[in-house]
């Protein structure tokens, strides 16, 4: 996954590359055409306490999870039944996934740009 | 039937368990007796403990554990003397009647070794543990953010934080 050479490159070349906590210097809408849309937590925090959503899964996935939840405690012990939930909630979770890496890749392009901007003028 | 009298029954057959004449073979026996005063008693403790007289010191009598007339023995472990040696006893590497320090129980095979030499030196161990531990230490400092995921932090929805989807991303769908 590119794990050692995001190191490298990070070690090598701090100005253009971003560190994996860093908040972004910029507005979450530039650079695009119309304004992006929010993300919206569907699952309230009565529901996610109520199934025991441990913290660390309380994200915008949760209300699939607690669907598959649901879903397991039903269909116990035949859970294979679960398999579209389950598939579900994982593919949220990967979307999800994919969006942080996103955030990466713009912030280390922005840097880029604004260093090569800086060094043209 | 003045024969089997208990007292002469006893000491007959303390007589035939005893091999030697003197009969010390209980522990009241092998108490030491009141601290030497004159030069008599400091002459005779010493033959009763098989020391010469120059080199009987008795344990001092205002110390923390007063032992009467027992010898103030330095220590020695059975680890540090004469493996070659035809000893009495070789499990204990002790001599038939040698005098042995107060605390001999401390000094066996299965205990300490007071006269124990250390194969290096103590400076030069702490050296080589200092050396190792410190450079683990600065191995873990240097490789500080040098392997991790090109990702930022996941969104986790949070009170006066906001974050957003991207056009056309699959997140945008569930």
């Amino acid at each position: 996954m590119g794990n050692l050479q995001a190191g490298i490159d990070y070690k090598l070349h701090p100005d253009v590359v971003p560190h994996p906590n860093q908040k972004s210097k910029w507005d979450p809408n530039y650079g695009f055409e119309s304004p992006r849309k929010e993300k919206v937590m569907i699952a309230t925090e009565e529901e996610m306490h109520s199934a025991k959503i441990a913290l660390e899964d309380r994200d915008f996935c949760a209300h699939h999870l607690i669907d598959y939840k649901k879903c397991y405690h039903d269909k116990f012990p035949f859970v294979n039944r679960c398999h579209h939930e389950k598939h579900v909630y994982l593919n949220c979770r990967y979307a999800e996934f994919v969006d942080t890496i996103k955030d990466y890749e713009r912030e280390r392009r922005l840097m880029e740009r604004q260093k090569r901007i800086a060094a043209s003028s | 039937m003045a024969l089997l009298k208990p007292s002469l029954l006893f000491s007959l057959a303390r007589r035939s368990i005893a091999s030697s004449q003197t009969l010390s073979h209980w522990n009241k026996d092998w108490k030491p007796g009141a601290y030497p005063k004159t030069e008599e008693e400091r002459i005779a403790a010493a033959k009763k403990y098989n020391l010469l007289p120059q080199e009987y010191k008795p344990i001092p009598n205002d110390a923390a554990y007063p032992a009467g007339d027992y010898p103030d023995l330095k220590p020695y472990s059975a680890d540090g003397r004469d493996p070659h040696y035809p000893w009495d006893y070789p499990e204990y590497r002790r001599n038939f009647n040698e005098a042995v320090p107060e605390e001999f129980n401390l000094y066996g095979f299965d205990r300490i070794n007071v006269e124990e030499k250390l194969r290096y030196p103590m400076w030069k161990m702490l050296l080589g543990f200092v050396c190792i531990a410190g450079g683990i230490v600065v191995l873990c400092d240097l490789s500080e953010d040098t392997f991790f995921m090109p990702a930022m932090p996941r969104h986790m929805p949070a009170p006066g934080v906001t974050y957003y989807h991207y056009p056309s991303s699959s997140s945008d769908q569930h």
